[in-house]
Protein backbone atom coordinates (compact mmCIF):
# COMPACT_ATOMS: atom_id res chain seq x y z
CA UNK A 1 0.00 0.00 0.00
CA UNK A 2 1.50 3.58 -0.92
CA UNK A 3 1.70 6.35 1.36
CA UNK A 4 -0.89 7.98 -0.23
CA UNK A 5 -3.70 4.94 -0.24
CA UNK A 6 -2.81 4.34 3.20
CA UNK A 7 -4.09 8.36 3.71
CA UNK A 8 -6.80 7.67 1.65
CA UNK A 9 -8.04 5.07 3.65
CA UNK A 10 -7.87 6.85 7.16
CA UNK A 11 -9.66 9.55 5.49
CA UNK A 12 -12.60 7.60 4.29
CA UNK A 13 -12.61 5.79 7.83
CA UNK A 14 -13.23 9.06 9.59
CA UNK A 15 -15.73 9.73 7.12
CA UNK A 16 -17.41 6.57 7.90
CA UNK A 17 -17.30 7.20 12.37
CA UNK A 18 -18.41 10.66 11.25
CA UNK A 19 -21.71 9.36 9.40
CA UNK A 20 -21.90 6.63 11.72
CA UNK A 21 -22.31 9.51 14.10
CA UNK A 22 -24.45 11.54 12.22
CA UNK A 23 -26.80 8.58 11.39
CA UNK A 24 -27.49 7.46 14.89
CA UNK A 25 -27.16 10.76 16.64
CA UNK A 26 -31.20 11.42 16.53
CA UNK A 27 -31.90 7.60 18.46
CA UNK A 28 -29.11 8.09 20.63
CA UNK A 29 -30.95 11.53 21.49
CA UNK A 30 -34.00 10.22 21.71
CA UNK A 31 -32.83 7.29 24.37
CA UNK A 32 -30.62 9.37 26.54
CA UNK A 33 -33.95 12.16 26.80
CA UNK A 34 -36.02 8.87 28.09
CA UNK A 35 -33.71 8.77 31.14
CA UNK A 36 -32.48 11.91 31.69
CA UNK A 37 -34.24 15.39 31.89
CA UNK A 38 -33.53 18.78 31.19
CA UNK A 39 -33.78 22.01 31.96
CA UNK A 40 -33.47 25.28 30.02
CA UNK A 41 -30.87 23.56 27.57
CA UNK A 42 -28.86 21.84 30.17
CA UNK A 43 -28.81 18.53 31.29
CA UNK A 44 -29.27 17.20 34.78
CA UNK A 45 -27.32 14.65 35.25
CA UNK A 46 -28.83 13.58 37.85
CA UNK A 47 -32.37 12.88 37.23
CA UNK A 48 -31.60 9.52 35.56
CA UNK A 49 -34.98 7.53 36.50
CA UNK A 50 -36.53 4.61 34.00
CA UNK A 51 -40.24 5.64 35.18
CA UNK A 52 -41.48 6.50 32.01
CA UNK A 53 -41.12 2.98 31.07
CA UNK A 54 -43.08 1.58 33.92
CA UNK A 55 -45.34 4.20 33.55
CA UNK A 56 -45.66 3.53 29.73
CA UNK A 57 -48.48 0.57 31.30
CA UNK A 58 -50.81 3.78 31.84
CA UNK A 59 -50.53 5.48 28.09
CA UNK A 60 -53.86 3.33 27.06
CA UNK A 61 -53.25 5.46 23.77
CA UNK A 62 -49.33 4.65 23.11
CA UNK A 63 -50.29 0.69 24.05
CA UNK A 64 -53.13 0.62 21.78
CA UNK A 65 -51.47 2.00 19.06
CA UNK A 66 -48.69 -0.30 19.28
CA UNK A 67 -50.91 -3.14 19.32
CA UNK A 68 -52.77 -1.75 16.33
CA UNK A 69 -48.97 -1.61 14.87
CA UNK A 70 -48.41 -4.97 15.49
CA UNK A 71 -51.85 -6.41 14.01
CA UNK A 72 -51.05 -4.27 10.44
CA UNK A 73 -47.48 -5.72 10.88
CA UNK A 74 -48.79 -9.13 10.68
CA UNK A 75 -51.21 -9.42 8.66
CA UNK A 76 -49.06 -7.80 6.32
CA UNK A 77 -46.72 -10.20 6.44
CA UNK A 78 -48.97 -13.16 5.78
CA UNK A 79 -50.28 -11.47 2.87
CA UNK A 80 -47.25 -9.88 1.25
CA UNK A 81 -45.50 -13.00 1.53
CA UNK A 82 -48.52 -15.19 0.47
CA UNK A 83 -49.10 -12.65 -3.21
CA UNK A 84 -45.02 -12.38 -3.15
CA UNK A 85 -44.25 -16.25 -3.32
CA UNK A 86 -47.44 -16.56 -6.27
CA UNK A 87 -45.88 -13.88 -7.94
CA UNK A 88 -42.25 -14.94 -7.40
CA UNK A 89 -43.19 -18.73 -8.62
CA UNK A 90 -44.95 -17.10 -11.59
CA UNK A 91 -41.97 -14.92 -12.59
CA UNK A 92 -39.98 -18.32 -12.32
CA UNK A 93 -41.57 -21.04 -14.07
CA UNK A 94 -43.58 -18.72 -17.48
CA UNK A 95 -41.77 -17.11 -19.93
CA UNK A 96 -42.69 -14.04 -22.09
CA UNK A 97 -43.67 -10.20 -21.57
CA UNK A 98 -46.22 -10.83 -19.81
CA UNK A 99 -44.28 -11.61 -16.71
CA UNK A 100 -42.11 -8.50 -17.58
CA UNK A 101 -44.77 -6.55 -17.35
CA UNK A 102 -46.23 -8.10 -14.01
CA UNK A 103 -42.88 -7.61 -12.59
CA UNK A 104 -42.60 -3.85 -13.52
CA UNK A 105 -46.49 -3.42 -12.17
CA UNK A 106 -45.12 -4.85 -8.47
CA UNK A 107 -42.20 -2.65 -8.62
CA UNK A 108 -44.30 0.60 -9.34
CA UNK A 109 -45.84 1.15 -5.49
CA UNK A 110 -42.27 0.92 -4.35
CA UNK A 111 -40.58 2.99 -6.76
CA UNK A 112 -42.87 5.46 -7.02
CA UNK A 113 -42.80 8.00 -4.11
CA UNK A 114 -45.14 6.94 -1.22
CA UNK A 115 -47.33 9.92 -1.52
CA UNK A 116 -48.54 8.71 -4.80
CA UNK A 117 -49.53 4.90 -3.84
CA UNK A 118 -51.31 6.34 -0.85
CA UNK A 119 -53.17 8.66 -2.87
CA UNK A 120 -53.75 6.23 -4.83
CA UNK A 121 -55.13 3.56 -2.35
CA UNK A 122 -56.89 6.47 -0.66
CA UNK A 123 -59.18 7.65 -4.13
CA UNK A 124 -59.73 3.95 -5.18
CA UNK A 125 -61.07 2.92 -1.85
CA UNK A 126 -63.12 6.02 -1.87
CA UNK A 127 -64.37 5.65 -5.23
CA UNK A 128 -65.41 1.87 -4.15
CA UNK A 129 -67.14 2.84 -0.81
CA UNK A 130 -64.54 1.01 1.14
CA UNK A 131 -64.35 3.10 4.99
CA UNK A 132 -60.36 3.89 5.94
CA UNK A 133 -59.76 1.79 8.51
CA UNK A 134 -56.89 -0.58 9.95
CA UNK A 135 -57.88 -3.25 6.86
CA UNK A 136 -56.80 -0.49 4.12
CA UNK A 137 -53.35 0.43 5.80
CA UNK A 138 -53.00 -3.24 5.51
CA UNK A 139 -53.34 -3.16 1.83
CA UNK A 140 -51.64 0.27 1.59
CA UNK A 141 -48.41 -1.97 3.75
CA UNK A 142 -48.70 -5.43 1.67
CA UNK A 143 -48.59 -3.27 -1.76
CA UNK A 144 -45.75 -1.21 -0.86
CA UNK A 145 -43.85 -4.49 0.68
CA UNK A 146 -44.66 -7.02 -1.92
CA UNK A 147 -41.52 -5.63 -4.11
CA UNK A 148 -39.33 -6.47 -1.96
CA UNK A 149 -40.87 -9.67 -0.77
CA UNK A 150 -41.41 -10.54 -4.60
CA UNK A 151 -37.60 -9.85 -5.02
CA UNK A 152 -35.82 -11.89 -1.99
CA UNK A 153 -37.77 -15.00 -2.30
CA UNK A 154 -37.61 -14.91 -6.40
CA UNK A 155 -33.61 -14.78 -6.18
CA UNK A 156 -33.60 -17.90 -3.84
CA UNK A 157 -35.98 -19.66 -6.67
CA UNK A 158 -33.34 -18.72 -9.35
CA UNK A 159 -30.86 -20.05 -7.28
CA UNK A 160 -32.60 -23.81 -7.54
CA UNK A 161 -31.74 -25.81 -9.94
CA UNK A 162 -34.32 -27.04 -12.62
CA UNK A 163 -33.65 -30.67 -12.00
CA UNK A 164 -35.11 -30.09 -8.33
CA UNK A 165 -38.67 -30.24 -9.17
CA UNK A 166 -38.03 -32.72 -12.06
CA UNK A 167 -37.29 -34.81 -9.96
CA UNK A 168 -39.19 -34.46 -7.70
CA UNK A 169 -42.22 -34.67 -10.87
CA UNK A 170 -40.16 -38.12 -11.50
CA UNK A 171 -40.26 -39.70 -8.25
CA UNK A 172 -43.97 -39.20 -8.84
CA UNK A 173 -44.95 -36.52 -6.37
CA UNK A 174 -47.94 -34.27 -7.36
CA UNK A 175 -48.04 -30.58 -7.62
CA UNK A 176 -48.85 -30.13 -4.16
CA UNK A 177 -46.40 -33.10 -2.57
CA UNK A 178 -43.41 -31.26 -4.92
CA UNK A 179 -44.19 -27.99 -3.56
CA UNK A 180 -44.75 -29.00 0.49
CA UNK A 181 -41.76 -31.43 0.35
CA UNK A 182 -39.32 -30.16 -2.27
CA UNK A 183 -39.89 -26.57 -2.74
CA UNK A 184 -40.92 -25.40 0.11
CA UNK A 185 -37.73 -26.34 2.52
CA UNK A 186 -35.85 -25.49 0.25
CA UNK A 187 -36.94 -21.77 -0.27
CA UNK A 188 -38.32 -21.70 3.54
CA UNK A 189 -35.46 -19.17 4.86
CA UNK A 190 -35.97 -16.82 2.11
CA UNK A 191 -39.76 -16.81 3.44
CA UNK A 192 -38.67 -15.80 6.73
CA UNK A 193 -36.16 -13.08 6.02
CA UNK A 194 -38.89 -11.83 3.44
CA UNK A 195 -41.50 -11.42 6.23
CA UNK A 196 -39.55 -10.20 8.78
CA UNK A 197 -38.62 -7.47 6.71
CA UNK A 198 -41.76 -7.14 5.94
CA UNK A 199 -43.08 -6.57 9.60
CA UNK A 200 -40.07 -4.41 9.60
CA UNK A 201 -40.82 -1.92 7.04
CA UNK A 202 -44.54 -2.58 8.22
CA UNK A 203 -43.64 -0.98 12.04
CA UNK A 204 -42.22 2.03 11.09
CA UNK A 205 -44.20 3.11 7.62
CA UNK A 206 -45.54 6.64 7.63
CA UNK A 207 -45.83 8.06 4.51
CA UNK A 208 -48.73 5.72 2.88
CA UNK A 209 -50.29 5.08 6.57
CA UNK A 210 -51.06 8.99 6.76
CA UNK A 211 -53.43 9.21 3.78
CA UNK A 212 -55.05 5.67 4.63
CA UNK A 213 -55.83 5.57 8.46
CA UNK A 214 -59.15 5.87 9.37
CA UNK A 215 -59.84 6.93 13.26
CA UNK A 216 -57.28 4.18 14.70
CA UNK A 217 -53.66 4.76 14.82
CA UNK A 218 -50.65 3.03 14.11
CA UNK A 219 -47.22 4.05 16.43
CA UNK A 220 -45.73 5.99 13.60
CA UNK A 221 -49.34 8.24 13.34
CA UNK A 222 -49.32 8.40 17.01
CA UNK A 223 -46.19 9.95 17.22
CA UNK A 224 -46.84 12.02 14.14
CA UNK A 225 -49.80 13.71 16.46
CA UNK A 226 -47.80 13.42 19.68
CA UNK A 227 -45.19 16.32 17.99
CA UNK A 228 -47.07 18.93 17.85
CA UNK A 229 -47.28 19.24 21.51
CA UNK A 230 -43.98 17.74 21.85
CA UNK A 231 -42.96 14.11 23.75
CA UNK A 232 -43.45 13.16 26.69
CA UNK A 233 -40.98 10.94 28.60
CA UNK A 234 -43.81 7.99 28.01
CA UNK A 235 -43.40 8.60 24.06
CA UNK A 236 -39.49 8.33 24.46
CA UNK A 237 -39.62 5.57 26.01
CA UNK A 238 -41.83 3.65 23.61
CA UNK A 239 -39.70 5.20 20.76
CA UNK A 240 -36.63 3.25 23.11
CA UNK A 241 -38.60 0.24 22.84
CA UNK A 242 -39.14 -0.23 19.16
CA UNK A 243 -35.87 0.65 18.57
CA UNK A 244 -34.93 -2.18 20.15
CA UNK A 245 -37.66 -4.12 18.53
CA UNK A 246 -36.90 -3.62 15.08
CA UNK A 247 -32.85 -3.33 15.84
CA UNK A 248 -33.53 -7.35 16.92
CA UNK A 249 -35.06 -7.82 13.92
CA UNK A 250 -32.44 -6.73 11.56
CA UNK A 251 -29.78 -8.17 13.53
CA UNK A 252 -32.10 -11.53 13.03
CA UNK A 253 -32.44 -11.20 9.47
CA UNK A 254 -28.54 -11.08 9.31
CA UNK A 255 -28.07 -13.70 10.93
CA UNK A 256 -30.14 -15.55 9.53
CA UNK A 257 -28.44 -14.59 6.26
CA UNK A 258 -25.31 -15.12 6.78
CA UNK A 259 -26.14 -18.80 8.74
CA UNK A 260 -27.81 -19.59 5.07
CA UNK A 261 -24.45 -18.56 3.62
CA UNK A 262 -25.65 -18.27 0.36
CA UNK A 263 -26.39 -15.10 -0.87
CA UNK A 264 -30.13 -14.70 -0.68
CA UNK A 265 -30.53 -10.67 -1.20
CA UNK A 266 -28.92 -8.99 -4.20
CA UNK B 1 -54.20 -33.47 -25.47
CA UNK B 2 -51.96 -32.55 -22.01
CA UNK B 3 -50.25 -30.03 -24.18
CA UNK B 4 -53.58 -28.39 -24.38
CA UNK B 5 -54.27 -28.77 -20.74
CA UNK B 6 -50.79 -27.25 -19.70
CA UNK B 7 -51.22 -24.17 -22.06
CA UNK B 8 -55.01 -23.76 -20.39
CA UNK B 9 -53.64 -24.37 -17.01
CA UNK B 10 -50.66 -21.69 -17.93
CA UNK B 11 -52.61 -19.47 -19.29
CA UNK B 12 -55.50 -19.10 -16.09
CA UNK B 13 -52.29 -18.38 -14.43
CA UNK B 14 -51.63 -16.08 -16.28
CA UNK B 15 -54.71 -14.95 -16.19
CA UNK B 16 -55.56 -14.79 -12.30
CA UNK B 17 -51.44 -13.11 -11.55
CA UNK B 18 -52.88 -10.43 -14.25
CA UNK B 19 -56.49 -9.91 -12.67
CA UNK B 20 -54.57 -9.61 -9.26
CA UNK B 21 -52.00 -6.83 -9.93
CA UNK B 22 -54.90 -5.07 -11.71
CA UNK B 23 -57.10 -4.91 -8.73
CA UNK B 24 -54.02 -4.17 -6.41
CA UNK B 25 -52.46 -2.06 -8.00
CA UNK B 26 -53.45 -1.17 -11.79
CA UNK B 27 -56.69 0.60 -10.69
CA UNK B 28 -55.29 2.40 -7.70
CA UNK B 29 -53.12 4.21 -10.01
CA UNK B 30 -55.72 4.72 -12.98
CA UNK B 31 -58.39 5.69 -10.52
CA UNK B 32 -56.12 8.14 -9.16
CA UNK B 33 -54.76 9.82 -12.81
CA UNK B 34 -58.72 9.93 -13.69
CA UNK B 35 -59.50 12.44 -10.60
CA UNK B 36 -56.62 14.55 -11.53
CA UNK B 37 -59.16 15.66 -14.72
CA UNK B 38 -62.26 15.97 -11.84
CA UNK B 39 -63.08 19.39 -10.36
CA UNK B 40 -64.40 20.19 -6.72
CA UNK B 41 -67.09 22.00 -5.85
CA UNK B 42 -67.58 22.69 -2.37
CA UNK B 43 -66.76 19.08 -1.02
CA UNK B 44 -68.91 17.09 -3.55
CA UNK B 45 -66.24 15.91 -6.23
CA UNK B 46 -67.87 16.50 -9.74
CA UNK B 47 -66.76 13.37 -12.06
CA UNK B 48 -66.22 15.35 -14.89
CA UNK B 49 -63.47 15.71 -17.42
CA UNK B 50 -61.92 18.87 -17.34
CA UNK B 51 -58.24 20.42 -18.17
CA UNK B 52 -58.81 23.10 -15.20
CA UNK B 53 -56.39 21.17 -12.64
CA UNK B 54 -53.42 21.54 -15.21
CA UNK B 55 -54.36 25.05 -16.15
CA UNK B 56 -54.61 26.22 -12.26
CA UNK B 57 -50.58 24.33 -12.48
CA UNK B 58 -49.49 26.05 -14.99
CA UNK B 59 -50.94 30.16 -14.48
CA UNK B 60 -50.81 29.45 -10.52
CA UNK B 61 -48.17 31.73 -9.33
CA UNK B 62 -46.95 29.04 -6.64
CA UNK B 63 -46.70 25.88 -8.47
CA UNK B 64 -43.94 25.65 -10.98
CA UNK B 65 -41.49 27.10 -9.30
CA UNK B 66 -42.18 25.11 -6.24
CA UNK B 67 -41.89 22.26 -8.38
CA UNK B 68 -38.88 23.14 -9.32
CA UNK B 69 -37.51 24.32 -6.29
CA UNK B 70 -38.09 20.92 -4.79
CA UNK B 71 -36.40 18.95 -7.90
CA UNK B 72 -33.45 21.04 -7.17
CA UNK B 73 -33.71 19.91 -3.18
CA UNK B 74 -33.45 16.45 -4.37
CA UNK B 75 -30.96 17.00 -6.52
CA UNK B 76 -29.22 18.14 -3.84
CA UNK B 77 -29.73 15.83 -1.22
CA UNK B 78 -29.22 12.94 -3.99
CA UNK B 79 -25.54 14.82 -4.69
CA UNK B 80 -24.94 15.19 -1.45
CA UNK B 81 -25.75 11.66 -0.70
CA UNK B 82 -23.63 10.39 -3.70
CA UNK B 83 -20.24 12.17 -2.65
CA UNK B 84 -20.46 10.84 0.65
CA UNK B 85 -22.32 7.21 0.43
CA UNK B 86 -20.08 6.68 -2.30
CA UNK B 87 -16.37 6.89 -0.16
CA UNK B 88 -18.17 5.15 2.93
CA UNK B 89 -19.09 2.27 0.15
CA UNK B 90 -15.96 2.01 -1.20
CA UNK B 91 -14.37 2.23 1.93
CA UNK B 92 -16.36 -0.91 3.24
CA UNK B 93 -15.81 -2.81 -0.21
CA UNK B 94 -11.94 -1.98 -0.07
CA UNK B 95 -10.58 -1.60 2.88
CA UNK B 96 -13.03 -2.96 5.71
CA UNK B 97 -12.08 -6.46 5.08
CA UNK B 98 -13.88 -8.78 7.55
CA UNK B 99 -15.92 -5.95 9.22
CA UNK B 100 -16.97 -5.17 6.07
CA UNK B 101 -20.51 -6.55 6.64
CA UNK B 102 -20.57 -5.74 10.06
CA UNK B 103 -20.24 -2.19 9.67
CA UNK B 104 -23.00 -1.90 6.65
CA UNK B 105 -25.33 -3.21 8.61
CA UNK B 106 -24.85 -0.56 11.34
CA UNK B 107 -25.52 1.54 8.54
CA UNK B 108 -28.77 0.01 6.99
CA UNK B 109 -30.14 -0.44 10.61
CA UNK B 110 -30.80 3.23 10.73
CA UNK B 111 -32.71 2.92 7.94
CA UNK B 112 -35.69 0.83 9.77
CA UNK B 113 -35.78 3.34 12.87
CA UNK B 114 -38.60 5.51 13.15
CA UNK B 115 -39.02 7.68 10.26
CA UNK B 116 -40.61 10.15 12.49
CA UNK B 117 -38.46 10.13 15.54
CA UNK B 118 -35.32 10.87 13.10
CA UNK B 119 -37.44 13.93 12.22
CA UNK B 120 -38.48 15.04 15.43
CA UNK B 121 -34.81 14.40 16.72
CA UNK B 122 -33.24 16.66 13.93
CA UNK B 123 -35.10 19.19 14.64
CA UNK B 124 -33.58 19.59 18.44
CA UNK B 125 -29.98 18.74 16.86
CA UNK B 126 -30.64 21.72 14.46
CA UNK B 127 -32.25 24.05 16.54
CA UNK B 128 -30.90 27.29 18.37
CA UNK B 129 -29.57 26.09 20.95
CA UNK B 130 -29.15 22.67 19.37
CA UNK B 131 -26.37 20.55 19.26
CA UNK B 132 -24.78 21.39 16.08
CA UNK B 133 -24.93 25.24 16.83
CA UNK B 134 -23.24 24.18 20.79
CA UNK B 135 -20.60 22.14 18.94
CA UNK B 136 -19.63 24.99 16.77
CA UNK B 137 -19.83 27.53 19.50
CA UNK B 138 -17.48 25.77 21.78
CA UNK B 139 -14.94 25.12 18.75
CA UNK B 140 -15.48 28.69 18.35
CA UNK B 141 -16.60 28.67 14.33
CA UNK B 142 -19.56 30.84 15.57
CA UNK B 143 -19.92 33.43 17.91
CA UNK B 144 -23.57 33.01 18.56
CA UNK B 145 -26.49 30.58 18.19
CA UNK B 146 -26.86 30.51 14.33
CA UNK B 147 -30.55 29.98 12.40
CA UNK B 148 -29.11 28.70 9.68
CA UNK B 149 -29.79 25.35 10.70
CA UNK B 150 -33.86 25.09 11.28
CA UNK B 151 -36.79 25.83 9.84
CA UNK B 152 -35.58 26.40 6.29
CA UNK B 153 -34.47 24.83 2.99
CA UNK B 154 -31.21 23.37 4.99
CA UNK B 155 -33.07 22.03 7.22
CA UNK B 156 -34.57 19.64 5.34
CA UNK B 157 -32.31 18.90 3.45
CA UNK B 158 -29.79 17.92 6.08
CA UNK B 159 -32.63 15.90 7.58
CA UNK B 160 -33.37 14.51 4.39
CA UNK B 161 -29.59 13.35 4.18
CA UNK B 162 -29.52 11.84 7.37
CA UNK B 163 -32.65 9.93 6.99
CA UNK B 164 -31.62 8.84 3.05
CA UNK B 165 -28.31 8.06 2.93
CA UNK B 166 -27.68 4.27 3.93
CA UNK B 167 -30.32 3.96 0.73
CA UNK B 168 -26.95 5.23 -1.58
CA UNK B 169 -25.04 3.17 0.76
CA UNK B 170 -26.17 -0.31 -0.26
CA UNK B 171 -26.59 -0.84 -3.88
CA UNK B 172 -23.22 1.03 -4.16
CA UNK B 173 -21.41 -1.69 -1.34
CA UNK B 174 -22.89 -4.53 -3.65
CA UNK B 175 -21.76 -3.70 -7.02
CA UNK B 176 -18.41 -2.73 -5.34
CA UNK B 177 -17.96 -5.56 -3.68
CA UNK B 178 -18.41 -7.90 -6.55
CA UNK B 179 -15.53 -6.37 -8.27
CA UNK B 180 -12.88 -9.14 -8.29
CA UNK B 181 -9.28 -8.30 -6.35
CA UNK B 182 -7.70 -9.75 -9.47
CA UNK B 183 -9.31 -7.01 -11.78
CA UNK B 184 -7.77 -4.63 -9.65
CA UNK B 185 -4.30 -5.92 -9.45
CA UNK B 186 -4.28 -7.00 -13.01
CA UNK B 187 -4.67 -3.35 -13.68
CA UNK B 188 -1.55 -2.39 -11.39
CA UNK B 189 0.57 -4.83 -13.46
CA UNK B 190 -0.46 -3.07 -16.41
CA UNK B 191 0.93 -0.22 -15.19
CA UNK B 192 -1.93 2.16 -13.75
CA UNK B 193 -1.75 4.30 -10.70
CA UNK B 194 -4.32 4.25 -7.93
CA UNK B 195 -5.80 6.87 -9.18
CA UNK B 196 -6.05 5.54 -13.05
CA UNK B 197 -7.25 2.09 -12.17
CA UNK B 198 -10.26 3.85 -9.59
CA UNK B 199 -11.20 6.30 -12.66
CA UNK B 200 -10.98 3.75 -15.23
CA UNK B 201 -11.84 0.33 -13.84
CA UNK B 202 -13.28 0.42 -10.54
CA UNK B 203 -15.52 3.55 -11.23
CA UNK B 204 -17.52 2.50 -13.94
CA UNK B 205 -17.94 -1.01 -12.96
CA UNK B 206 -20.09 0.64 -9.36
CA UNK B 207 -21.58 3.14 -11.56
CA UNK B 208 -24.85 1.17 -11.59
CA UNK B 209 -25.56 0.63 -7.95
CA UNK B 210 -24.24 4.19 -7.33
CA UNK B 211 -27.26 5.12 -9.67
CA UNK B 212 -29.92 3.20 -8.67
CA UNK B 213 -29.08 4.30 -5.10
CA UNK B 214 -29.01 7.79 -6.23
CA UNK B 215 -32.53 7.55 -7.99
CA UNK B 216 -34.59 6.42 -4.89
CA UNK B 217 -32.94 8.98 -2.81
CA UNK B 218 -33.91 11.43 -5.63
CA UNK B 219 -37.57 10.27 -6.20
CA UNK B 220 -38.00 9.81 -2.36
CA UNK B 221 -36.81 13.24 -1.46
CA UNK B 222 -38.86 14.29 -3.96
CA UNK B 223 -42.10 13.21 -2.24
CA UNK B 224 -41.33 13.59 0.90
CA UNK B 225 -43.88 15.76 2.68
CA UNK B 226 -43.86 15.31 6.30
CA UNK B 227 -39.83 16.50 6.32
CA UNK B 228 -40.16 19.89 5.44
CA UNK B 229 -43.68 19.82 7.58
CA UNK B 230 -41.47 19.47 10.10
CA UNK B 231 -38.53 20.86 9.87
CA UNK B 232 -39.03 23.31 6.88
CA UNK B 233 -40.77 26.70 8.47
CA UNK B 234 -42.07 28.66 6.18
CA UNK B 235 -39.83 28.78 3.62
CA UNK B 236 -39.06 25.52 3.38
CA UNK B 237 -42.25 24.03 1.80
CA UNK B 238 -41.97 21.78 -0.94
CA UNK B 239 -43.78 20.71 -4.03
CA UNK B 240 -44.91 16.94 -1.97
CA UNK B 241 -46.09 19.22 1.17
CA UNK B 242 -48.75 21.17 -1.56
CA UNK B 243 -50.04 18.02 -2.60
CA UNK B 244 -50.78 16.74 0.70
CA UNK B 245 -52.22 20.20 2.01
CA UNK B 246 -54.91 19.92 -0.64
CA UNK B 247 -55.78 16.63 1.16
CA UNK B 248 -56.10 17.83 4.10
CA UNK B 249 -57.79 21.57 5.04
CA UNK B 250 -57.88 22.48 1.12
CA UNK B 251 -59.86 19.73 0.82
CA UNK B 252 -59.41 19.51 -3.17
CA UNK B 253 -58.26 16.06 -4.46
CA UNK B 254 -58.94 16.79 -7.94
CA UNK B 255 -56.08 19.15 -8.02
CA UNK B 256 -53.98 17.72 -5.42
CA UNK B 257 -54.34 14.49 -7.37
CA UNK B 258 -53.41 16.47 -10.42
CA UNK B 259 -50.46 17.98 -8.62
CA UNK B 260 -49.40 14.19 -8.19
CA UNK B 261 -49.67 13.05 -11.59
CA UNK B 262 -46.91 15.41 -12.86
CA UNK B 263 -44.73 13.95 -10.12
CA UNK B 264 -45.84 10.61 -11.38
CA UNK B 265 -44.67 11.42 -14.60
CA UNK B 266 -41.38 12.87 -13.59
CA UNK B 267 -40.84 9.25 -11.17
CA UNK B 268 -41.86 7.12 -14.29
CA UNK B 269 -39.52 9.00 -16.68
CA UNK B 270 -36.56 8.32 -14.47
CA UNK B 271 -37.50 4.87 -13.29
CA UNK B 272 -37.75 3.92 -17.14
CA UNK B 273 -34.60 5.96 -17.64
CA UNK B 274 -32.22 4.66 -14.65
CA UNK B 275 -33.68 0.56 -16.04
CA UNK B 276 -32.17 1.57 -19.59
CA UNK B 277 -28.78 3.16 -18.32
CA UNK B 278 -27.97 0.62 -16.14
CA UNK B 279 -29.60 -2.52 -18.49
CA UNK B 280 -27.03 -1.11 -21.16
CA UNK B 281 -23.71 -0.45 -18.97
Amino acid sequence: MTRAETFTKYILGFLTIFVVIALYAPIVLTIFYSFYKTRKGKVDWDSFSYEPYTKLIFEKQILESLVNSVYVGLVTVVFSVLIGFYFANYYHTHKGKMREFLQFVIFLPFLLPPIISGLALLIFFREVGLPRSLNTVVIGHTIFVLAIVYKIILNKLETLKPSLMESAYDLGANKLQAFWYVLLPNIKLSLVIAGLLAFTISLDETLITLFLIGDDTTWPIKLWAKMRVGFSKQVNASVTLILILTTTLVLLIAWIISKSEKKIMY
Amino acid sequence: MTNIINYFQSSIWTIVSFIMVTIIILIPLLSFLSYSFFTVDNVEIIHEFSLYNFKEFLTGEIYIPTFFRTLLLALTVMIACMITGYPIAYFLAMYAHRSKYFILLILIIPLFMSYIIKIYMMRSILGYSGLINKLLMMFGIISEPSEFFLYNQNAVIITLIIILLPLIIIPTFTSLEKIPRNIIEATYDIGCKPFQSFRYVIFPISLPGLIVGAVFVFILALGDFVTPQLVGGTSGFTYGKIIYSNFGMAFNWPFGTALASILLIVSVIIILLTNYLTRKT
